[in-house]
Order: structure tokens, then sequence, then C-alpha cells
């Protein structure tokens, strides 16, 4: 019996269409830690922002407290003016270290906007990856370059077709390079 | 007697920050954890001021300040935007909306309270 000797077309159309499977499935492989370790990373600053915040309430009443005992002894004493003054110039600035924490601590709100949005476009090429990828041997063309042409176009418009759902869904919302606070308009 | 002023964002965090700040310039705040909650809310009780975030799931800050400027107890009370964004074209859509002013985040307390109180007092 004689073996039959794949034809050059033959082969050509085997590793077109292995190259694409290897494609599909490696860049899925890829972009799937990817993305787990962005839902990880928004997981942990989630429970990191919780635990910020609650330090920084509790902080902030303990120094309430400190500085209500503390105008209360000096009431009850008699009080040199420079000791009253340094205490109201403390009270000022933990007020504007406080308000510059109020600032920080909004750090997540945009953080996980844009991991969201990350997460969202890495979901998209996954799926641009999967319309890379051929459903096996039943696809592959049994020979003549027309029928590879052909199925290299269908890969071609899936592609395309994911990649403009893409672009029309993930509209960016955070554009912010900094943490200074930002512009106020009234209408 | 004290003003009320409804908060809602769907950050925890935000909230928790806006809350703080507002309490802490003699404010009373009702928290909202997004536009449809925000809505009930706001139909619970009549607050003297809205602050709104824009982008959160289900109903959003825009679609929030239109339903809330149908409902003629809302028709003169004062709503704020505090979002990420800054576009002008969505600060258009806000202020078309019935927004009385915009506030890109992050916020700076100082400066919240200021427009607050040049608002309700």
């Amino acid at each position: 019996m004689l073996s039959h000797e794949p034809r050059p077309d033959e082969l050509m159309n085997t590793q077109v269409m292995r190259l694409l499977s290897g494609v599909s499935v490696h860049g899925d492989q890829h972009l799937a830690e990817v993305e787990r370790d962005l839902v990880q990373m928004d997981a942990l600053l989630s429970e990191a922002i919780k635990k910020l915040c609650t330090s920084f309430m509790a902080i902030h009443q303990a120094i309430d407290l400190q500085q209500e005992t503390l105008k209360g002894m000096l009431s009850t004493e008699k009080t040199a003016p420079e000791q009253a003054a340094r205490l109201e110039a403390l009270r000022e600035e933990i007020g504007q270290h406080v308000g510059a924490a109020v600032t920080g601590l909004q750090f997540q709100d945009m953080t996980s906007q844009l991991i969201g949005r990350m997460v969202q476009h890495l979901a998209g090429l996954r799926d641009v990856f999967g319309a890379l990828g051929t459903k096996g041997s039943a696809d592959l063309p049994e020979s003549g370059s027309e029928e590879m042409l052909a199925m290299l176009n269908h890969i071609s418009d899936r592609v395309g077709a994911r990649c403009t759902e893409l672009a029309g869904t993930v509209r960016s919302t955070v554009n912010q390079r900094h943490m200074e606070s930002g512009d106020i308009e009234l209408f | 007697m004290t003003k009320t002023i409804l908060a809602v964002d769907d950050s925890g965090s935000l909230r928790q920050m806006l809350a703080f700040s507002l309490k802490a310039a003699g404010y009373g705040v009702i928290e909202a954890v997004d536009g449809q909650d925000g809505l009930n809310k706001a139909k619970q009780q009549t607050v003297d001021l809205v602050l709104t975030d824009q982008n959160m799931p289900g109903m959003d800050g825009l679609s929030l300040i239109r339903a809330l400027r149908a409902m003629k107890n809302y028709q003169s009370v004062p709503i704020l935007m505090l979002t990420t964004e800054s576009g002008d074209d969505i600060k258009a859509m806000g202020r078309a909306a019935g927004a009385n002013g915009w506030l890109v985040k992050p916020f700076d307390p100082a400066r919240l309270n200021e427009v607050v109180k040049k608002l309700i007092g």
C-alpha cells in the first residue's frame, strides 16, 4: 500500500491552521493569567482601602478627643498665650493633613474603574483570540489555496467584528494622571 | 436645622470620604450605592442637595438627575455631579439634564464644603 505524501499546499494549510490555533490557545492562556492577576489586585486594593479608611477614621476620632482634652486642660489652668497659639496651629496643621489624606484615600475609586476597564479589554482580546482559533481538523480545507483563502477571510472577518465590538463598549472614564484634587465648575 | 445631603456613589471608600467631609462641616448625610438607590432614598425624604457620581451600575448619574428633575420637589434642589469624567461633552449633558455643577474627582474636602455652603448655606 502506497502512503500518501502531502502536497505542498496541504502542508501549507496545515501549518497555517496550526499557527492560528497556537496563537489562539496560548494568547488566551496568557490573557487569562493577566485577567486573574488584575482581579486579584482589585480585591487586594479593595481590602486595603477598607482597612485604611477604618484606621483613618479611628485616628481622626482619637486626635479629636485628644485635642478636646488638651483644650479642656488648658482652659482650667493659667495658660501661656503661646501654648494656646501652638495648640491652635497644630489643630490647623492636622486639618490640612486630614484634607490631603481624604483626597489621597479616593485612589481606589479610580484604580478600580481602570482595572475594570482593563479586564473588559482582556475579555474582549480573549474573544478576539477565540475568533482566531479553529474548531479542529473539520475546518481545515482539504486542498487548494482558494479554500484556504476563503477560510482566512472568514477568520479575519470574525476578528474584525470582535475588535469593533470591543472598541464600542469600553469607554475611558478615568483620565487623571495624578491625585491632585479636580476642577470645580458651577453652571 | 441640619441640612441633609444625599451622596450617591458606588464606591464605598468614596462615600465614606464624602460622608466624613460633609459631616465634619455640619451637614447630615444619606448614602446611596447607585442611581436607583439614590432615587429611592430621594423619594423617601426630600434632601437639601444631591451629590452624585456618573458611572454606576444600573442607573447612572445623568439618569438619576433626569429622574429627580422630573419630580416636583426636586426641581430646585441643587444637584452636583462628582465624577472622574471631565470631558466637555459629558459636562454639557450634565448641564442639560439639570445639574448645577460639576466636580472632578478626587475632591478636596475644603473646596467641596465651600461649594456646598455656597449652594445651601
